[in-house]
């Protein structure tokens, strides 16, 4: 492979993850952005939504994408069952109950999965035609994840922008106490952000098992939840497009830091990229300490 | 009223007796079955039957058990003129290296065993082997990979398993005797202490085999996304793939060489490809990738098929297979349970103990220790031979596996292979 090919790989390989990541983060900046609480247990939700995929195509035998309306729909029921109980009584409490609370909820989720599916690794096969783009070899499940990445974030615009519920999650969002004079039911909308946020996160885990149908465990929640926060504080906290655009970002440096660490002798350059990704993060916000898109 | 609470606290008295007698006569049990008479040389075993590894540790047992039963069947070890049979002490150690260090010392200065066998892991073993080495009580580490156990200037430690340095170099053996055109190697591995003996081993006997190393690199731990460091290995156009390091980042590494169709004429990985759940995740393009082990159900070493300068010795596989049956069975209540590598290792241990001391001639310590450093056998475990100076295993090979068809099967060495090897690996795209 020539070095043009390894360029246009890295950039198409990091855009793509990247788009995967931007999704992956949509729903905790949601969630931070309207109830201003930080879910901690974020990658737990992603978890699920990885395990409902891999179920669905190992049991029935159901095409991936099909079983995104599924991870969407637990995720919302989810969303709604940790809302009422936990999440609604820590919205105004001081920030470590808010922490705790949502840490204890990844924690319930990961040792139930574990306990309900042991922590082994799983993985599935899901054939699929492959594609050469530019010299590079893709599996074209790859594309397909990334594309319905960007259909979940417009369905999010669409909410947010286009109907009654988004005005109104955008009123609470601005003044809380105008949006009650108003006669906005402010508690049901918080319970809706918050289904909606979990839905989108679950959602992302599925399409997460489509990119990179491997690794799927109890566990896998750990590195996700620490991307996640990255991104979400990179794109400016609470900010649902600079999420999106600072996951594009963090994949395309990811990958193309690697090919220029390759470049040093004696540097193991997959182990340092991360290391880069964040020294990225560093800079960003001494630059602009809101995040990118941060107000 | 009066009566029958009396009545009741004697029942309950008794109740607490007889379950106090019971107790110590069960945990007298595990210590091993009275012999008959003749001469005895007694073996110590701290090994888990608890905790994480029980599953290992209890196959070690078994597979150590049914070698000793063999060989007392078949009328002990001569041993200069007398004949001895031989007694397993062992004590569960829970998979805890504070536990191992008190049995073996308990094993060594109360039971006084004659010589030890390891507990399983490499982690537990690096707890037993000073106290062994200390005492001056012969130790065959069973069930321990690690080379570094074997740098600590021990002089009572032997080891039965391949070590990690050589985990790789079956695959290159393989390459070498198959395919005179396969020059260049890409190393990738996890970066951790044991991947890195593995992958600097692989490296060093490469060269040493005349290929060319075109890429040699690691990946984090935790990796989930190998694409950028693949392409880059895929730039430099390698015959031979070979590394890896754990069961989810291997997945990932197939999966991905696969998905970015980088291929290669044998493709080597680590641990993951030898777990059934490995086919269960990448499904036919499994197929063809290869992997090392210690040992595997359906090996054909056999007393037929001996290597210059070795001489079999021990059972055959069959009769193995055999005793480990009668013994998972009767004193485990294990039924049909199928022997691992951690069986046959543990029944190596044994083996390699028994001809140390016909060799020797003697039971004396120092003597059997010596009589080691000329041992070179072949077993239904395969060759086994150590590094004097270290005790190092340097005899047994790894075997080469491969998946073919859903099925594993065994392709290298040629006196353990029972199938044809598929090579060259067709191309990742003609398997869909």
């Amino acid at each position: 492979m020539p070095f043009a090919d390894l360029v246009v790989g890295t950039l198409l390989y990091g855009a793509l993850l990247g788009v995967i990541y931007g999704i992956a983060t949509a729903g905790l900046s949601l969630i931070f952005g309207v109830l201003k609480i930080v879910n901690v247990g974020h990658g737990a939700f992603m978890m699920i939504g990885a395990y409902t995929t891999y179920w669905f195509f190992t049991l029935y035998g159901l095409n991936p994408v099909l079983s995104l309306p599924f991870s969407l729909a637990i995720g919302a029921l989810l969303g709604l069952a940790f809302y009422y109980p936990v999440v609604r009584r820590v919205i105004d409490a001081p920030e470590m109950a808010s922490l705790l609370a949502t840490f204890a909820m990844g924690l319930l989720l990961q040792e139930a999965a574990r306990m309900a599916w042991t922590s082994d690794y799983r993985g599935f096969s899901w054939e699929v035609a492959r594609l050469e783009i530019g010299g590079v070899s893709i599996y074209a499940s790859k594309l397909i994840a990334a594309g319905l990445a960007l259909l979940l974030l417009l369905f999010h615009y669409v909410v947010f922008y286009r109907t009654k519920l988004g005005l109104a999650i955008r009123a609470v969002v601005q003044d809380r106490e105008g949006a009650l004079v108003v006669g906005i039911n402010v508690d049901r909308i918080y319970a809706l952000s918050f289904s909606i946020g979990i839905a989108i996160t679950v959602a992302s885990g599925s399409l997460l098992a489509i990119y990179n149908p491997v690794g799927i465990n109890p566990y896998m929640g750990a590195i996700l939840t620490l991307k996640a926060f990255v991104i979400a504080v990179m794109g400016g906290l609470g900010s649902i497009g600079g999420a999106f655009i600072a996951g594009v970002l963090f994949g395309l440096f990811e990958n193309v830091s690697y090919v220029v660490l390759t470049g040093i002798e004696g540097v193991q350059p997959l182990v340092l990229t991360r290391f880069i990704a964040f020294t990225l993060l560093l800079v960003i916000l001494l630059v602009r300490p809101k995040g990118l898109f941060g107000r | 009223m009066k009566s029958i609470s009396t009545t009741l606290v004697a029942v309950v008295v008794l109740v607490v007796i007889v379950a106090a007698i019971a107790a110590v006569f069960l945990m007298r049990a595990p210590g091993g079955q009275e012999g008959a008479g003749e001469e005895k040389i007694v073996i110590g075993m701290p090994i888990s039957l608890t905790g994480k590894y029980s599953v290992e540790g209890e196959m070690s047992l078994i597979g150590a058990l049914a070698v000793i039963e063999w060989i007392n069947e078949q009328g002990g070890v001569k041993v200069g003129g007398k004949t001895y049979m031989f007694d397993l002490k062992y004590y569960d150690d829970e998979s805890n290296p504070d536990r191992v260090i008190s049995l073996t010392e308990r094993l060594i200065t109360q039971d006084k065993v004659d010589f030890l066998i390891s507990p399983y892991s490499s982690g537990l073993t690096f707890k037993a082997a000073p106290i062994a080495d200390k005492n001056g009580v012969l130790m065959i580490a069973q069930g321990a990979a690690s080379d570094k156990i074997f740098q600590q200037g021990y002089q009572y430690v032997v080891q039965v398993y391949t070590p990690g340095s050589r985990y790789l170099t079956s695959a290159l053996d393989f390459v070498k005797a198959t395919d005179p055109n396969a020059k260049k190697v890409a190393i990738i591995y996890k970066e951790n202490e044991f991947s890195r003996t593995v992958a600097e081993g692989a490296r060093k006997y490469a060269e040493q085999l005349g290929f060319q190393v075109v890429f040699y690199k690691s990946y984090p731990a935790d990796v989930s996304d190998l694409t950028p460091i693949l392409q880059e290995l895929a730039a430099s156009q390698p015959d031979i793939i070979i590394g890896g390091g754990h069961f989810q980042d291997g997945q990932l590494l197939a999966k991905q060489l696969a998905e970015l169709n980088i291929n290669a004429k044998l493709v080597s990985i680590l641990v993951a490809p030898a777990l059934p759940k490995f086919y269960e995740a990448l499904g036919s393009l499994a197929d063809g990738i290869t992997y090392p082990a210690q040992w595997e159900m359906g090996v054909k070493y056999s007393p037929d098929k001996v290597p210059e300068g070795y001489e079999w010795y021990g059972p055959t596989i069959d009769e193995f297979l055999k005793y480990f049956t009668s013994v998972a069975e009767s004193r485990f209540q294990k039924q049909g349970l199928k022997p691992s590598y951690h069986a046959a290792g543990g029944g190596a241990a044994v083996l390699m103990l028994a001809k140390a001391l016909e060799m020797a001639g003697t039971t004396d310590t120092d003597a059997v220790r010596k009589a080691m450093n000329n041992l070179q056998i072949q077993t239904f475990f395969g060759k086994l031979k150590i590094d004097p100076e270290t005790g190092l295993q340097i005899g047994h090979d790894m075997i080469l596996g491969q998946w073919q068809s859903g099925s594993k099967v065994i392709i290298w060495p040629p006196e353990a292979a029972n199938a044809e090897p598929i090579y060259p690996l067709p191309p990742w795209s003609e398997k869909g």
